[in-house]
């Protein structure tokens, strides 16, 4: 969608709250969150700094955009609906951005992505508890109904399962894992290292 | 005389049988030696003739620290211990114990680089070094007493700031498998018995002076503040455990277990260790729990802090508080460890009522520490708890035991996973109580000879983890592919050899590692994907070299090789690169005698090399290849069937591996054929006086 232009005065009266802006992005980014452009001017509307009446929020959000593509410590990501979020590159790196924004596809296709990636790159199974942890926070009933919706879709029948000795259960992807590489991988996450001090 | 930067100064020499204290100059004596390891090696050379054993009044126990030991630098808390070790089998040979703690500092204040202990008092005494004021005191009254208490007493004498490194009952009765202790928790193993048959019961040190840094105080803080940046969480993982908004890469393997929400719940209030970000540096301690690393999740509520050593802020011993033991089983509610230490009495077990990681394995691991800590008990890196399982399980103590004797154990809580076994089993090992205490207390390969079972069932044993010589392999072909195998090969215990393994096991994906590799080894052929193997080349004895080499070095500095070295780091704006250089750094501005990365490392070289020429002289052959660097059959099997290189197996090609150990041994400048260096080698090192008498002896190749 193409942006209203905004005016030099503009500009100059959003540029002086620069500052806070930046703070208010790298908060959320510390936090593990990103933001949009709605909740930047919401939350300086709330702190005072911005007045509604002055200031649209279309102007903000062109400023926003310009602001943060000038800004090396900035950076803009969009989901899957080309919904654009901000965060700070200092305290967050681009994967766990993607991460979230990744949150908003089916829950099981996310797990199905991060397993196929982390069997291609790392080379490794990874557990599946893991989804439990941030950004994924699936619960384990959101988990077993991912484990059995992948199951029974054809184009994810690459996702397997091993079991450890110790009984955890850990995913991988046989496009680039073969089950006794990843059954070896999995026991030496789970239980080798720890034996092996 | 300028000013020595680094050194103290002084090497302490104590005779136990005349009770003549003196000292020598370290730098005359010792510079081309480093310190640790160094100084230990050279005086076995020069002092102990070939054919003495461990508990002879001719064997010497030397504890050496570094230049780096006391100062800024980080990770500089090790004490290396070197004698003739007395669990080595079938003949004892030179090796090496390490502790951390606060010991190394403690001596390097007092004024010492060393303090060689040579004799045998004829009554039990302990050392108390108070700056100069060194004195052989009387420990009658302390014989009989565990470290804890040996330790409390000690400290009551010479003040609460002394570091006290004493023994246990273990020690005290000559069992080979025991250690000498400070600081409540960290201990160098199998060296207690050898202290013990000096009669010599403790060495408290403190110290009220101060480490000169001979070089500029600006660069120095400068390449303090670089290592600081450069450290991962313990044993140097650079990525956290699971995904952190900081992190680009994340491995459930690793040891950075910090993160929102993980709390140290046992602390008053409750420190919640947060996402650690790698840039902050005032948060390194929090990085690493190895309660939860090795329990799980569980450990959290119980932990109170992470401790450690003097000048490192990785604090990886654990200190939990766990209510519960108190009134269950009488001891503590506070234990703290690291790795097996932590894990003791947990090994033990085949299994827990509620699993390998439920209350009762945290139980299990609070006994353990609290017994084997105190007794002084050693474990041989687990190798204890993996003999006793299988000795038991295959029915080999029922044999070995009179009935009389084997009725005196509760078996059934044994089986059942009852902690409270272990006060049935340690203090008859400390004591040299009975034939399974004594056999146990021998180490692996005595107890096998004392048994009649031949060592070759131990090493076609998989889960037994044995390599040799009456040890296990420490980071072998499961880390490390055949570099592992190789740096399992040289030594004359267990390896203790962390620089591969804190490579490959640091949570970065294969490709940068890869690419590292191929900065610091010449290509990324030099590593591999655990499990995936690819055959040897020549860049991979490359890594075994630099492995080894960096062990040494930072076993004569004083630098923790548990944590180093540090060839990657968590930083991404730094390609996560570490720097290979931060050793030759450090003791370049400590010292003031300016070395280059490469010029240290032939230093390391000299020292390893002299290790070497000693396991020869004391073995009195030179064929090394098949006589000391053998490798277990476990290695060359796969109980799948699957051949070598197959994604999935760790077990290696014998041929290949062959092929390995000459491609080492030429990175080496050693014989080919019998794995001796060669003359030209000694003396390319300054190591020309060793040549004549192993020449002598028909030990060069």
């Amino acid at each position: 969608m193409k942006k209203e232009p905004i005016s030099e005065e503009t500009e100059k009266s959003f540029k002086t709250h620069e500052p806070e802006i930046i703070r208010l992005i790298q908060a959320r980014s510390e936090a593990g969150r990103l933001v949009m452009a709605e909740e930047v001017y919401a939350e300086l509307l709330r702190m005072g700094i911005l007045g509604e009446d002055k200031n649209t929020f279309v102007e903000f959000d062109a400023f926003l955009k310009m602001m943060v593509a000038q800004n090396e410590d900035l950076n803009e990501i969009k989901d899957g609906k080309g919904v654009p979020y901000y965060y700070s590159t200092r305290s967050m790196v681009e994967t766990y951005a993607q991460l979230i924004v990744r949150r908003g596809q089916d829950p099981y296709v996310l797990m199905a992505e991060v397993v196929r990636e982390n069997s291609q790159r790392y080379p490794r199974p990874v557990p599946v508890d893991l989804f439990g942890d941030s950004p994924f926070n699936l619960t384990r009933e959101e988990i077993s109904a991912c484990l059995k919706e992948l199951a029974s879709l054809k184009e994810y029948q690459d996702i397997q399962q091993t079991t450890t000795s110790v009984g955890n259960v850990f995913l991988y992807s046989r496009q680039y894992l073969n089950p006794d590489y990843a059954a070896m991988l999995a026991e030496w996450l789970d239980v080798g290292q720890s034996n092996n001090p | 005389m300028a000013k020595q930067g680094g050194w103290a100064g002084k090497v302490l020499r104590v005779d136990l049988s005349t009770g003549r204290i003196s000292t020598e100059n370290t730098v005359e004596k010792y510079r081309d030696y480093l310190g640790g390891t160094g100084i230990g090696y050279k005086v076995i050379w020069d002092e102990v003739p070939p054919g003495t054993k461990p508990f002879d009044p001719g064997n010497k126990i030397i504890f050496g620290v570094g230049p780096l030991a006391g100062t800024g630098a980080p990770c500089n808390g090790r004490t290396a211990i070197t004698t003739l070790w007395p669990t080595c089998w079938p003949k004892p040979l030179v090796a090496s114990g390490h502790m951390g703690g606060q010991f190394a500092a403690g001596l390097k204040y007092a004024g010492y680089d060393a303090i060689i202990i040579q004799g045998k008092a004829d009554h039990p005494v302990w050392l108390s070094i108070m700056d100069k004021k060194v004195e052989i005191k009387d420990a009658r009254h302390l014989w009989g007493q565990g470290i804890r208490r040996t330790t409390i007493e000690i400290n009551q004498q010479m003040g609460p700031e002394a570091s006290v490194a004493a023994i246990g009952q273990a020690g005290e009765n000559l069992v080979p498998m025991s250690v000498v202790m400070n600081s409540y928790s960290h201990s160098a193993g199998g060296v207690g018995a050898v202290m013990g048959s000096k009669n010599l019961k403790a060495i408290g040190v403190v110290g009220t002076g101060s480490v000169y840094i001979a070089g500029n105080k600006e660069e120095w803080e400068k390449v303090i503040k670089l290592h600081l940046s450069l450290l991962g969480a313990n044993n140097q993982h650079v990525v956290p455990n699971k995904p952190q908004p900081w992190a680009e890469y994340y491995n459930p393997g690793t040891r950075w277990v910090a993160a929102k929400g993980n709390k140290w719940g046992a602390a008053q209030p409750p420190i919640d260790t947060g996402p650690c970000d790698p840039h902050d540096l005032n948060r390194i301690a929090y990085r690493t729990n190895n309660a939860a690393f090795f329990l799980g999740n569980r450990a959290w509520k119980y932990t109170i802090r992470g401790n450690g050593c003097t000048g490192c802020p990785i604090r990886c011993h654990t200190m939990l508080k766990v209510p519960s033991v108190a009134t269950k089983y009488g001891i503590p509610e506070v234990g703290q460890n690291t790795c097996v230490g932590l894990n003791f009495g947990r090994f033990f077990f085949k299994s827990f009522p509620d699993g390998a990681i439920g209350e009762t394995a945290i139980e299990a691991c609070m006994v353990g520490m609290h017994l084997a800590d105190d007794l002084g008990v050693w474990c041989n890196y687990g190798q204890l708890q993996r003999d006793f399982i299988k000795i038991y399980y295959e029915g080999i103590i029922k044999n070995k035991l009179g009935e009389a004797e084997f009725k005196t154990y509760s078996w059934d809580k044994y089986e059942k996973g009852d902690p409270s076994f272990l006060f049935e089993l340690l203090p008859r090992i400390a004591n040299k109580e009975g034939e399974l205490g004594t056999a146990l207390g021998l180490g692996s390969g005595y107890m096998l000879e004392r048994w009649g079972i031949p060592e070759q069932e131990w090493k076609k044993d998989y889960n037994l983890l044995y390599w040799k010589m009456g040890h296990p392999k420490h980071h072998s072909n499961e880390d490390a592919g055949q570099c592992g195998v190789v740096i399992n090969t040289i030594y004359n215990r267990d390896a203790q050899c962390h620089s591969h393994a804190n490579f490959t096991r640091n949570g970065l994906p294969i490709d940068v590692q890869k690419r590292l590799a191929a900065e610091v080894w010449g290509s990324a052929d030099a590593v591999d994907a655990v499990g995936a193997y690819t055959p040897m080349n020549v860049y991979k004895a490359k890594m075994a070299k630099w492995t080894l080499l960096r062990k040494e070095l930072h076993d004569c500095l004083s630098l923790c090789n548990w944590q180093g070295p540090w060839v990657a780091s968590p930083l991404k704006e730094r390609g996560y690169r570490g720097d290979d250089s931060i050793e030759s750094l450090l003791y370049s501005i400590a010292t003031g005698d300016k070395k280059s990365r490469q010029e240290l490392d032939e230093v390391a070289e000299r020292i390893h090399l002299l290790h070497r020429a000693l396991t020869i002289r004391d073995m009195g052959t030179k064929e090394m290849r098949t006589q000391h660097d053998t490798i277990p059959d476990w290695v060359l099997v796969d109980k799948a069937g699957r051949p070598p290189f197959t994604k999935g197996t760790i077990h290696m090609d014998k041929a290949d591996l062959e092929k390995g150990m000459e491609m080492f041994y030429k990175e080496l400048g050693w014989d080919e054929k019998t794995g001796a260096p060669l003359a030209k080698t000694y003396r390319k090192f300054g190591l020309g006086y060793v040549v004549g008498d192993l020449e002598k002896k028909g030990l060069i190749p």
